[in-house]
């Protein structure tokens, strides 16, 4: 019954090529049992249709036959026959997109209804220009709708097809790539994201098509930095700053996303909300000003944050470059507002400060750096963000933010500083073994073990070997005398720092209430006594007492009495004179006391607040009264009744006090023992073998290196060690060094070695002149000694030139007569002046003489003068004067005497006929001509160069520094001054000041001198910019007249004028239009400028 | 000068050589300098006072002139008369950088028709018998260094060129000079060939304790500021060389005290009358008031 249409349709497909076939009789075995015979026939009618159609369309046939089965699973015949047309209609358009269109229905089919087929058919269709390549493209869409469309509802797929259509306008390579990446990067997307991640891309095809494979690549992993719920809302953003940005779009996109992963996600939304409020303005101010969001809001709140954007949308208003620049944090003034907003104070900002201040009170050359620097070291300290010092520089933490104003977190600054200080200041590592204590009585001062060893003196030798006790410091045998290092620790600190304290408020009163208020805070912040064992319980009891708050101590009634006498004996260490040996005395005394007492837990009703009264009067107490034992005997019997069980609980030091910090005497001690600073003065280093000092440390350590990391105990020890020894050489190195520079002028001139050329770095603000603002810290000037070569140049120079020294030098001579000017018709002086006596008297003898100002007074004028000359150094300076000049031929003759007359003879021919020099040849030549004149006349003076690349590398020679003497050195480093690299001049020309002003004189000079316009890579918006390098060249030298210095501008370029026209303005200048003139002119010119 | 307490309505006014101190100074030794400048003044032996600004030279020397006694017979006006004099006269000189030696020897002046001749200090010092003192002589021009050469030796005789004259000093006389090592430039060190005549008493500022004693006498403010004052400038003195050229000096300590004394508040009187005349520099003056507030409470 069927038989004869299948026939018919097998016959008719003869005529195509086999494989139709074969596929035809795959599908007929799929949809027989679905369809009624009359449906098959229609099947088997538009199937050859579609063959039949156009020459390739049998191929499309062939999907048709493929995709029929797996389609008719999914809807009825009726519905499919519906959804085929829109594939035949396509034919029209092309059988391969038919084809494909048909090869992905059944995958496509779940997520889609049938009535949605002409749209998503058409949107194919759309991508197909006619032309082969977008064929394909078309193809491909068709292929991997069925991935795309289960992330994306067909309604979006517009904004795909958009983009890929964009993109294809101008690479269809690039197009059908992101169309092949579209599955994996929507997947990666939430699904509310897509849609806006499509249309920012759409924006990006439009704007900086390269850009969209990276977009694809990139963007789903950059979005996820933004915090979910404002994604979309920065794509939008992204989109409308990539409409004004242009090609910048998306690398913004990129970074301020980023930068964004820096910023605490909880506001994001606020940060989004103030950059679209920019994007308004400047898309490159809204993109910045994210940029900047991670330095913002690492130093102020959002609403602080929303504060200086409003500060800088002002800005912005007025001049775009301005604003941007605030944003960028390029301006001096986006920094201040920032510093003025926000409340909390960074070290780096008042460690200066901070370091005069402890060097005031402590009269030692202290540092002060961040904790950080120390931790970074490993030797010992861990904790990064509290207070300490090793005995030669203070550590303080990076910032400190804790209370709303400025003033109040300085205060706390300087409380950390102070503790600090007066641990130096009153002698917290000066602990000795064999000094005595001036509040205990001696014999405690190690009482414990010593009294029991019979060592009068408290000093247990830890070590047998004799050898061996030397490299123990004092402080570490003290410790060593207690079974529990941790507990001795503890309590020696609790005393340690209540000594201190006691000290510093009394010295400095006017601390006192940043002292107190910080007190509280810590004693505020304390775990609750009752839950700890007893004696764990009691040190931090005596620990709350060191806080002066005897009323937050916490202790059962009962045990009043038990409580009183350590905190007697730490009310001694309060008085006046106790040193750190009286800490250590009591240290033992409080230890002996509380090792009687068992670690267990308490069990008592009547915990109660430590009333004043019951702590005694501080200075009622006998000796005897503190004297373990003699008073309560078995303080164990007491303290049964309260220990309900008699498990002894491991003992935990208490909590650190933060304003007190970390307190490591023992590794303090160390430290300047293993730098040769103990108290003997300038004993030698010690030198220890590692074996020594691993021992030395494993014992004495333990707490530190414990923290240190959680790996084996000897290992981290070992590591630790390497560290402490690093440090103490590093220090060691330093001072050699120190020495070694000292030395330099005596015993260096002998081997005439120089120390190594180490380049010492400057910062530098830039001025931007189209934010009218400095970019701050902008260039760093990396100053470096100019490198030696002979003295040779040098007198060469002044021999080729022997007239012209001559002259100068008679010139400058000259000078020196004027030194004193003679003021005459004085009313006082030093003498008559004969001339106004003679009219004197004759006008008297005539009879009307009434001039009595018949003084004179030699007035030393005395030339007080410092000049700075500052070489252009920089590669152009590399011209030859004339161009067609040869190498000279140096070396070519061997030893043979008559190759050399025949080269002598030609260099001679050659050099009359070119002269061929350089333009730094000739500052050279001026430059010695000039220091000649300058010996003579004794000013001071200094001859620098710069060169360089790019803001971070300005390199700066000294050739002779201001108040360095002149000798054979200076000579044999100008032999050596080259042409390097490019011009930037303004940090030049602010080092130089910087150097100018560190130097004494009345009258200072800064003359630069160059062969062109200033520039350097990023010296302006691009290399042809020429305004902002001559912008920002002006504002320095204005900067030194402002500081009252002469500047002085010479230029052997002859189109000078122009800029140093504009870069001068008022300021003198000259243009050495000759410029093989230039030996000659330059000291002539000084002597103008300094007559 | 003097420490008069009475109300004076009228200046006074002395012939240089014959200023003598009525009242003692006040003056707290620190050392032996007592005992050094008298000595050397017994053997005749110039005084070279070396130290810093504000640190009591000027007052030592007034001090010591007080208490030198000379009762000796002189010629005056032709007469022989027994001086009574209780201390020696004291001339003080404050150089400056265009003292000539006409300044301190003499010159000629028209006077009608007639020229006169006017001793200078020195000179009059020398023909007195007086202590001269040249305060800060480095700042004066090097022509008048050399001019007290002759003074200073074993001759102990002042040329006066113009009049061909020689003078020989008169027992009791004495130079002292001072100097300040710490702030001059390298240019104005006292060349060897002077220095070398002089024995040197080196100053410095009063240990802790004598300083507030003498801030409290001088100032009039209670000792434990004083004392207060005393340890702050310690403190401050731990500058010196490191941002201040110099450290605060005892007189800026009185300066401060008297303020303090006056009622105004001890962070604000240290302020003006130490902080900022001290230095000019910022970062400087900051911590100097950290220091300053850390010690005083408001």
């Amino acid at each position: 019954m069927t038989a004869q249409p299948v026939e018919e349709a097998r016959e008719g497909l003869r005529q195509f090529p086999p494989a139709l076939g074969q596929e035809f009789e795959g599908a007929l075995e799929a949809v027989q049992p679905i369809l009624e015979p009359d449906e098959l026939g229609q099947w088997l009618s538009d199937g050859l249709d579609i063959a039949r159609h156009s020459l390739r369309s049998w191929e499309a046939a062939s999907e048709y036959f493929r995709a029929s089965g797996l389609i008719l699973e999914q809807i009825t015949y009726d519905r499919m026959r519906e959804w085929c047309a829109v594939g035949i209609d396509l034919m029209e358009t092309s059988p391969a997109l038919s084809g494909a269109l048909f090869r992905a229905s059944p995958a496509v089919l779940p997520h889609l209804s049938v009535p949605q087929a002409n749209d998503w058919a058409a949107q194919g269709k759309s991508l197909y220009k006619g032309t082969w390549k977008s064929g394909s493209l078309s193809a491909q869409y068709f292929d991997v709708s069925p991935q795309i469309l289960p992330h994306l509802p067909l309604s979006q797929m517009r904004l795909l097809v958009d983009l890929i259509d964009s993109l294809a306008s101008h690479s269809y390579e690039l197009a059908s790539a992101c169309l092949g990446m579209a599955p994996g990067v929507l997947s990666q997307l939430d699904r509310s994201d897509r849609a806006p991640f499509l249309e920012f891309g759409g924006i990006v095809a439009h704007t900086a098509w390269v850009d969209a494979r990276v977009y694809f690549e990139r963007g789903p992993s950059a979005l996820r930095q933004v915090s979910e719920e404002q994604r979309p809302r920065y794509l939008s953003l992204a989109g409308q700053v990539a409409m004004q940005v242009g090609r910048l779009g998306h690398p913004y996109f990129i970074e301020a996303a980023q930068a964004l992963s820096e910023v605490d996600k909880d506001i994001h939304q606020g940060l989004l909300e103030l950059s679209e409020q920019l994007a308004g303005h400047s898309g490159d101010a809204a993109m910045e000003f994210l940029k900047s969001s991670p330095r913002v809001a690492n130093r102020l709140g959002i609403d602080d944050i929303a504060r200086w954007q409003e500060f800088g949308l002002q800005i912005l208003q007025q001049s775009r470059d301005g604003g941007e620049a605030f944003f960028r944090l390029e301006s001096a003034r986006g920094e201040e507002v920032m510093e003025a907003l926000s409340s909390r104070v960074d070290l780096d900002r008042v460690s200066e400060l901070i370091r005069m201040y402890c060097k005031a009170l402590t009269g030692v050359d202290v540092g002060v750096k961040a904790s950080e620097e120390l931790t970074a070291k490993g030797v010992g300290w861990v904790d990064e963000s509290s207070p300490t010092t090793e005995g030669t520089t203070i550590y303080l933490p990076e910032n400190v933010e804790r209370y709303p104003t400025k003033d109040e977190n300085f205060a706390v600054y300087k409380v950390f500083a102070t503790h600090q200080a007066g641990r130096l200041e009153f002698g917290s590592f000066e602990y000795q073994s064999d000094l005595e204590p001036v509040h205990f009585p001696d014999g405690q001062n190690g009482a414990h073990t010593a009294t029991q060893n019979g060592h009068g003196n408290g000093v247990a030798p830890a070590v047998v070997d004799g050898e061996e006790t030397e490299i123990h410091t004092d402080m570490e045998r003290f410790f060593d005398q207690f079974d529990d290092r941790r507990l001795a620790h503890d309590l020696f600190t609790i005393v340690e720092d209540t000594r201190i304290d006691t000290i510093v408020k009394r010295e400095y009163a006017g601390v006192r209430r940043a002292f107190s208020r910080l007190q509280q805070a810590a004693i505020d912040r304390r775990r609750p006594v009752e839950d700890m064992p007893a004696r764990q319980a009691m040190v931090e009891n005596l620990l709350r007492a060191s806080l002066d708050e005897i009323g937050r101590i916490r202790w059962p009634n009962e045990l009043a009495e038990e409580m009183r006498t350590p905190l007697r004996i730490l009310n001694r260490i309060r008085h006046e004179g106790a040193t750190v040996q009286d800490s250590a005395a009591a240290t033992a005394l409080l230890y002996e006391w509380l090792s009687q007492i068992p670690n267990v837990e308490l069990d008592s009703e009547d915990w109660s607040d430590f009333e004043q009264e019951m702590s005694g009067e501080p200075d009622s107490g006998e000796d005897s009264d503190m004297m373990p034992g003699s008073g309560s005997s078995g303080l164990e019997e007491s303290f049964m009744p309260f220990m309900p069980g008699s498990e002894e609980r491991p003992y935990d030091s208490p909590d650190p006090v933060d304003f007190r910090g970390d307190f490591k005497p023992e590794l303090v001690q160390l430290l300047m023992k293993l730098k040769g600073e103990t108290g003997s003065g300038d004993a030698p280093p010690i030198p220890l073998s590692k074996e020594q000092l691993q021992e030395l440390l494993e014992k004495s350590v333990e707490i530190s290196i414990n923290e240190l990391m959680d790996m084996d105990l000897a290992e981290s020890s070992g590591m630790f060690l390497d560290n402490l020894l690093k440090e103490v050489n590093q220090i060691q190195g330093e001072r050699q060094e120190g020495q070694q520079a000292m030395g330099d002028d005596s015993t260096g001139a002998e081997d005439g070695e120089e120390l190594p050329v180490e380049a010492a770095s400057f910062y530098y603000d830039e001025w931007d002149f189209r934010a009218a603002d400095y970019k701050p810290r902008w260039c760093r000037v990396q100053e470096q000694r100019g490198e030696s070569g002979t003295t040779n140049y040098y007198t060469e120079t002044l021999h080729e030139h022997t007239q012209l020294v001559q002259e100068t030098r008679k010139q400058f001579e000259m000078l020196r007569p004027e030194l004193f000017r003679k003021m005459k018709r004085l009313t006082d002086g030093e003498d008559y002046d004969l001339d106004a006596v003679i009219e004197w008297y004759t006008e008297k003898i005539a009879g009307g003489a009434s001039e009595t100002k018949l003084f004179y007074r030699r007035n030393k004028v005395e030339r007080d003068v410092a000049v700075a000359f500052l070489l252009d150094v920089s590669a152009s300076t590399d011209e030859e004067i004339q161009k067609h000049h040869d190498q000279r031929q140096d070396d070519q003759f061997d030893d043979d005497p008559r190759k050399y007359l025949s080269w002598w003879a030609q260099r001679r021919a050659e050099a009359a006929r070119h002269p061929g020099k350089r333009i730094i040849d000739l500052e050279k030549e001026a430059v010695v001509l000039l220091i000649e004149a300058l010996e003579t006349i004794g000013d001071k003076y200094g001859v620098y160069g710069f060169s360089g690349y790019g803001r971070d590398n300005v390199e700066f020679f000294v050739y002779k520094d201001m108040d360095e003497p002149f000798g054979d050195r200076i000579k044999e480093r100008i032999d050596k001054i080259a042409p390097v690299r490019s011009t930037r001049m303004g940090p030049a020309i602010r080092h130089c000041i910087w150097k100018l002003q560190n130097t004494d004189a009345k009258v200072k000079i800064l003359m630069l001198l160059s062969d062109g316009r200033p520039q350097d890579h990023g010296y302006g918006r691009d290399r042809t910019e020429k305004e902002y390098a001559i912008h920002d060249t002006k504002m320095a030298l204005t900067e030194a007249r402002r500081e009252g210095m002469v500047p002085f501008a010479l230029t052997v370029d002859r189109a000078g004028h122009d800029y140093l026209k504009q870069m001068c303005q008022d300021m003198a200048y000259e243009v050495v239009a000759d410029i093989e003139s230039l030996p000659r002119r330059l000291p002539a010119l000084y002597r103008r400028l300094t007559g | 000068m003097t420490t008069a307490t009475e109300p004076i309505t009228e200046y006074r006014s002395w012939a240089v050589e014959e200023f003598r101190l009525e009242e003692e100074p006040y003056y707290v030794p620190v050392a032996d300098e007592v005992e050094v400048f008298q000595a050397a003044w017994n053997s005749k032996i110039p005084v070279l006072l070396k130290g810093p600004t504000g640190c009591g030279k000027t007052r030592f020397v007034e001090y010591m002139a007080y208490h030198l006694n000379r009762p000796l017979a002189v010629v005056r006006d032709g007469k022989t008369e027994i001086e009574d004099e209780s201390n020696l006269p004291l001339v003080t000189v404050a150089c400056h950088e265009d003292l000539t030696a006409s300044d301190l020897v003499g010159r000629y002046l028209l006077e009608g028709n007639e020229t006169v001749w006017i001793d200078g200090p020195l000179t009059r010092a020398v023909k007195a018998g007086a202590i001269c003192y040249l305060d800060e002589v480095v700042e004066a021009r090097k022509d008048t260094t050399v001019l007290i050469h002759p003074l200073t030796d074993h001759r102990r005789i002042l040329p006066v060129e113009k009049k061909s004259q020689l003078l020989q000093a008169r027992d009791g006389f004495l130079l002292v000079i001072s100097f300040n090592p710490g702030y001059q430039s390298a240019l104005k060190d006292l060349k060897q060939s002077t220095r070398q005549r002089f024995v040197a008493v080196e100053f410095d500022y009063p240990p802790r304790e004598t300083e507030a004693e003498i801030v409290q006498h001088e100032s009039g403010c209670d000792y434990d500021v004083a004392l207060n004052l005393a340890k702050m400038a310690e403190k401050i003195r731990n500058l010196r060389e490191h941002g201040l050229a110099e450290g605060a000096s005892t007189r800026l300590l009185i300066y401060a005290g008297r303020m303090i004394a006056e009622g105004v508040s001890p962070r604000r009187a240290c302020q003006v009358s130490i902080v900022w005349p001290l230095t000019d520099d910022g970062e400087v003056q900051r911590s100097i008031e950290e220091v300053v507030s850390s010690i005083f409470e408001d």
